[in-house]
């Protein structure tokens, strides 16, 4: 064999070579689109549950701060702001921003509850002691 | 069955005596009430209460006096002397139903022993105009404000005389649940209308000083800065019970209005002078 056609022969090897190392690069590439793809094709998907999820947590939220709402007013002893709260977070949940209305609702909820507590305490008068009979 | 009567008897005995020592009771508070005031305000004499935080605040008083010689309630009085004169549709007056008017601030609250209810002047106004076929007026702002003002200028000098009539146990039950009222924490400030108004009457809260409970009914309505006109007091009590972040009660509801038996029956003595004018 003489030095011309080595020459050629190691230059087509590494051509060779050089394409192989390519295709396999190409495909190692091509594998993560593909499941990127498939990850987006499926993330709508998730997120609508997720949305729904908390839709439903927010009205939860809602309906037992309303709940305890009315179990403070049953007994005089309601906040001033526990209902304009609820009355925010129903807006918030209408608007679609579920984060929001949980957030108030659970503010409204133990504001409610402090309500229930003060008023129950409160149930028998106790003369304050400042006042000398 | 053979001691009937003498149970019956002992059972009469002890009724007596438990309403008798709970009548007694009113009596009492108002005692341990004027005490206080006494004690914390030795130089101011009981009848100046009457003029509410202007007893006590000899820098506000300088200002209110000088408002007092342009009253800003004056048109207000005006006013309420045309309703009180202007024929309803069926051609009567607020006279057929108060045929000792205009003067009657001094009349009210009282027990209404029919209704079974404390009767407020607001209400009795309005049960009025509903028995000549008129449409009730609102009980914080408008027009009842006018009529009120000219009612309670026309009955100033009268003095507060609310009566617990000792013969319908539930007049002392709605004069117990005022009092209660009075001394209830509520709202997210745990706050109760004496833990301003007796506890700390005197002290200032922000630029303003806590008026005294004792004189708090004898001038109203009142002309507020504040509200740029007159409102009733149970305006005033709704914004009490909002300033401790309470949700307030409505407007001559049961609570307020036994709410107002109690604390104008501890002004018992002192003279009407309303309207008022406050900051």
């Amino acid at each position: 064999m003489n030095m011309k056609k080595l020459t050629a022969m190691l230059c087509l090897g590494a051509i060779v070579a050089i394409a192989g190392q390519s295709v396999i690069a190409a495909e190692k590439k091509a594998a993560p689109k593909a499941e990127t793809a498939n990850k987006v094709a499926a993330e709508p998907a998730a997120k609508s549950s997720e949305n729904s999820g908390d839709k439903a947590a927010a009205e939860s939220a809602i309906a037992a701060a309303e709940s305890a709402r009315k179990k403070a007013a049953s007994i005089d002893g309601e906040w001033r702001d526990t209902g304009k709260m609820i009355k925010k977070a129903q807006a918030a949940l209408k608007a679609g921003d579920s984060a929001k209305a949980i957030k108030l609702a659970k503010k409204a909820e133990n504001q409610a509850k402090l309500g229930y507590e003060q008023a129950q305490a409160q149930q028998e008068l106790k003369m304050p002691s400042y006042l000398k009979y | 069955m053979k001691n009937l009567p003498g149970k019956l008897l002992l059972l009469s005995v002890v009724s007596v005596i438990a309403v008798t020592a709970q009548a007694a009771q009113y009596e009492t508070d108002k005692e341990a009430f004027e005490n206080h005031f006494k004690g914390r305000f030795p130089d101011v004499v009981r009848e100046e209460f009457a003029n509410g935080v202007y007893a006590i605040d000899p820098i506000g008083r300088e200002s209110w006096e000088a408002i007092e010689e342009f009253p800003p309630y004056e048109l207000f009085v005006d006013d309420g002397k045309e309703m009180w004169d202007a024929p309803f549709a069926n051609g009567k007056t607020y006279k057929d139903c108060f045929p000792d008017g205009p003067g009657i601030a001094h009349k009210y609250p009282h027990w209404d022993k029919e209704q079974g209810m404390v009767m407020t002047l607001p209400l009795a106004l309005n049960q009025c105009r509903e028995s000549q076929g008129e449409k009730p007026l609102k009980y914080k702002k408008g027009s009842i404000n006018n009529i009120l003002s000219y009612i309670a200028f026309e009955s100033r000098g009268q003095v507060t005389d609310v009566v617990i009539p000792e013969d319908d146990p539930r007049a002392l039950e709605a004069y117990e649940n005022g009092k209660k009222f009075y001394y209830t924490k509520r709202g997210q400030l745990n706050f109760s209308c004496a833990n301003c108004h007796v506890q700390n009457a005197g002290m200032k809260i922000r630029s303003d000083m806590l008026s005294t409970a004792l004189g708090q009914t004898t001038h109203f309505p009142v002309y507020r800065s504040k509200w740029g006109t007159v409102g009733t007091l149970h305006r005033r009590f709704t914004g009490c019970n909002s300033q401790a972040r309470a949700k307030p009660f409505k407007a001559q509801g049961e609570e307020y209005r036994n709410l107002e038996y109690f604390l104008t029956y501890m002004s018992n003595g002192l003279t009407l002078n309303g309207p008022g004018a406050r900051k």
